[in-house]
């Protein structure tokens, strides 16, 4: 087994590590309990006429027992605004990084429609997708590599950011402008990445093929990249469905004998295990929250 | 942008009494016009000697420094032991989700720094930055409980030493921060900054039994124990509403009975009792208005029943939910249909907001609904039964936002609307307005927290942006003849905001005077004789 069939493994390795690694991370940020309310306004999925200014049900009387209009889809909508545009950090980062930023998460979604676009290219005779491929892999390419060098710069030039930058952080930053530069590279020895596309096609359809060593170093790196990516926090854009979801725009409150209340009274009988004089031991929280005289110090 | 000496998280283990950060008055954040803002005073002699000051000089915490390395080596295992337990389910369910979040996906963009008026109004401190404490728990955290932090250190980022400097100083990080959350607002990964340190005060109360003694002792001990934080007992509430009904003779000519404890009322109100005593011209008002209304409600005198406040929302998840429970069961028992919570802006937050998930189904909030004042003041004006002459309020007016209610709670139309109609200038909004408001500096205790030197550091560095603000608000009509009103309805808010004028001089200096919401409704009602709000008070 050659150089070739070792390529083929690595690719089918990547793609079900990042697959799978990711679901598991998924699954215990899930699988955690519910968080209680802690919403910060505005809310996203808020009544229309509410939405700009950040007013929420609770302006309304009777709230607790009226239907509500909410809307989910604004919530996905909000979401997607922010990671296309990431319109928080260009309205309120004072570092300047905005650019370098867009720049490299740009870069990265394109990387992925680039893959697709390979992919496709494999199975689809459609006219122009050569071309779109082209253009979009290079733009991909460029913009990944300019924004992770860009911000390398920025990180270790500015004091405040670079106290704050861990080693991993450097890494990561490193890691990303590596796998855009190789690609860039491979694509000076290929104008038409038709040795990508090839190699594309070797793994979907398990038939190794010979590519030039400067696509093997890419297509490695983007893999290992993907091994690697789950175990960090490069995986944020996950995270943030859970922190804006499921925390900061969860406005949802209870209903007694509804699924959230069955979740709460199942969190209710956890034991804390607190060790302060006014924390009973051994009580559950429900326990601890009825006490009306609580203990004022261990016996 | 920091201007100061550059200051790293290991120094947080820097042995010696020497404050990281040395604050003075000219190097934080200039204000937009004069004041009479005193120099910052040095800690009193002697404090150096029996109190930890070694993170700004600053601290609420008059506990002595331990003497021995058993007693420091205790803290610090005390530290570590509740550090684990913050990650525990069991131990921590309310928040171990989006802490676990926080700690593990923040990407050091730094786009919160700018949104803090603690960062801002320090001149930029390096220390008070949102992430400054959040990354100092983060490190900690990855050395002593990661392979990777134990293994590689430093390599990694987990290079902060814990020792009991460390652990002393990170309780002071804990109180230098509002939980405002407005750092959490503009968070691109929706970190949330604030809640860490909520949970760094909630491991030293849960695990250590420490916390500002105003919040634990004080705080929500005492409200449990004695029936309010004020220390008023149900026999001294009597007390207090019978002279608010001769207070609202003496100011109204009106003869009111203030319901207690009735039965099947519509209405529960449930004040912050401090405003009986440092206010009460706010209680009074409302009992003024709902009267008038023709509304049927009541207060309790059930321990507890009369004070709406819950510092457990501040630190302490436990007694959270012990006065949460409370507070709730006694508008149970009095069979009233609703809870309605005074002007108190954490007491919203508490009880119509974080108690949600904290109790069981019976005392859910389709059960026992509990809202704020505020949209049913605005109905109150709409229903047209008070008339309301606003040129009875002809004097320039701002509005400022209690996080609690506005940020946290997305109450923002209706205290605005009520102005429009009970006053008679334009409202001179403060920048940035409604949920994208600055603190008031009094945020989570501190507006209450006033031992040792701590309300220096509060006036001076958490309250400096409001004043800015409210100095920018009033940009042209500064002229001290024409008195200036600063609506705040929130009692922590009203608090920070006294001291507030009073630290720069703004009542001499410019005639600025702050009140409540109710308190501009009642003063602009038609068939009352007027002069309900003292505008020229000398007290101020």
């Amino acid at each position: 087994m050659g150089f070739e069939h070792f390529m083929v493994g690595f690719g089918w390795l990547a793609a079900v590590l990042f697959v799978g690694v990711s679901a598991y991370k998924i699954a215990r940020i899930a699988r955690l309990p519910l968080n209680v309310r802690w919403e910060v306004y505005p809310v996203p999925h808020e009544a229309k006429e509410k939405r700009p200014y950040g007013g929420s049900y609770m302006e309304e009387m009777d709230w607790a027992t009226t239907k509500r209009e909410a809307s989910p889809l604004a919530t996905y909508r909000e979401i997607a605004t922010e990671v296309t545009t990431l319109k928080r950090v260009k309205e309120h980062n004072g570092y300047g990084i905005w650019p370098l930023s867009l720049a490299m998460h740009w870069g990265l979604y394109l990387y992925f429609v680039w893959l697709f676009l390979l992919v496709a290219g494999n199975v689809l005779l459609v006219p122009g997708l050569s071309l779109l491929t082209i253009v979009v892999g290079l733009a991909a390419h460029v913009l990944g590599a300019a924004g992770a060098l860009g911000l390398i710069v920025k990180r270790t030039t500015n004091r405040d950011l670079r106290l704050y930058t861990t080693p991993p952080d450097y890494f990561n930053l490193l890691f990303l402008a590596a796998l855009f530069l190789a690609g860039l590279v491979s694509w000076f020895g290929d104008r038409s990445f038709a040795t990508h596309k090839a190699y594309i096609g070797s793994v979907l359809f398990f038939r190794p093929v010979h590519v030039p060593a400067a696509v093997s170093v890419s297509f490695l790196l983007f893999e290992l990249f993907m091994i690697y990516m789950p175990f960090t926090k490069l995986i944020h854009y996950f995270a943030k469905y859970f922190t804006f979801d499921r925390a900061l725009w969860d406005d949802d409150f209870k209903a007694k004998g509804s699924a959230k209340d069955r979740q709460v009274t199942e969190q209710l009988a956890f034991k804390p295990g607190w060790a302060a004089p006014h924390i009973a031991p051994g009580q559950t929280w429900l326990q601890q929250a009825q006490a009306t005289t609580p203990p004022e110090a261990r016996k | 942008m920091s201007h100061q000496k550059p200051i790293s998280f290991r120094d947080m283990a820097q042995p010696g009494d020497e404050p990281l950060v040395t604050l003075e008055r000219d190097a934080l954040m200039p204000l937009p016009a004069p004041t009479a803002e005193p120099l910052l005073q040095a800690p009193k002699a002697g404090w150096a000697e029996k109190y930890d000051l070694s993170l700004d000089g600053h601290s609420d915490f008059d506990f002595p420094k331990p003497k021995t390395a058993e007693e420091e080596q205790r803290l610090v295992n005390g530290f570590l032991s509740g550090l684990q337990k913050l990650f525990d389910p069991q131990s921590n369910w309310p928040f171990v989700k989006l802490l676990k979040l926080s700690m593990d996906y923040c990407v050091h963009c730094q786009t919160c720094s700018e949104a803090c008026h603690v960062y801002c109004g320090s001149g930029r401190q390096e220390v008070y930055r949102p992430t400054y404490r959040s990354e100092v728990l983060r490190r900690i955290y990855q050395r002593y409980f990661t392979p990777s932090g134990k293994l590689l250190k430093s390599w990694v980022g987990a290079d902060v030493e814990l020792n009991a400097k460390t652990v002393r100083r990170l309780l002071e990080l804990a109180y230098r921060c509002n939980i405002c959350r407005r750092c959490a607002q503009v968070c691109p990964v929706g970190i949330d900054n604030a809640l860490l340190a909520r949970e760094i005060r909630k491991l030293f109360s849960q695990e250590l039994g420490i916390a500002p003694k105003e919040l634990l002792q004080k705080g929500t001990r005492q409200q449990l124990q004695v029936g309010s934080t004020t220390g008023m007992n149900p026999a001294g509430f009597k007390d207090t509403i019978e002279f608010q009904e001769e207070l609202i003779y003496e100011k109204t000519g009106r003869k009111i009975r203030i319901p207690i404890d009735k039965k099947g009322a519509d209405i529960l109100l449930i004040h912050n009792a401090g405003e009986f005593m440092a206010w009460p011209e706010n209680p009074a008002a409302f009992a003024i208005l709902f009267e008038a209304a023709g509304l049927n409600w009541t207060l309790s005198s059930e321990s507890l029943g009369y004070d709406g406040v819950n510092y457990g929302a501040w630190f302490d998840d436990v007694e959270l939910a012990r006065i949460a429970m409370r507070q709730v069961s006694i508008a149970n028992q009095l069979g009233v249909k609703k809870i309605v919570v005074g002007e108190c802006g954490h007491a919203h937050k508490a009880l119509c907001v974080i108690a949600d998930r904290v109790l069981p189904g019976d005392l859910s909030l389709p059960e026992m609904p509990r809202e704020s004042c505020l949209p049913l003041l605005w109905q109150i004006v709409q229903r047209g039964a008070i008339k309301f002459d606003p040129a009875r309020n002809d004097f320039p007016i701002t509005l400022h936002d209690p996080c609690n209610i506005v940020r946290l709670m997305g109450i923002v139309a209706p205290q605005r609307n009520i102005i429009k109609r009970v006053c008679a200038q334009p409202l001179r909004e403060l920048a940035p307005q409604g949920v994208n408001n600055y603190c008031c500096g009094g945020g989570s205790g501190f507006a209450i927290m006033d031992t040792l030197n701590f309300s220096q550091w509060r006036k001076s560095v958490s309250s400096r942006m409001k004043v800015k603000q409210v100095l920018d608000a009033f940009a042209d009509v500064l002229d001290p003849a024409a008195p200036k009103y600063v609506t705040a309805p929130c009692s922590n808010c009203k608090g920070a905001l006294r001291d507030a004028i009073g630290h720069y001089g703004l009542w001499d200096k410019y005639r600025i005077m702050y009140g409540g919401l109710v308190d501009l409704m009642v003063n602009a009602m038609a068939d009352l004789p007027g002069g309900f709000i003292e505008l020229n008070r000398e007290d101020l």
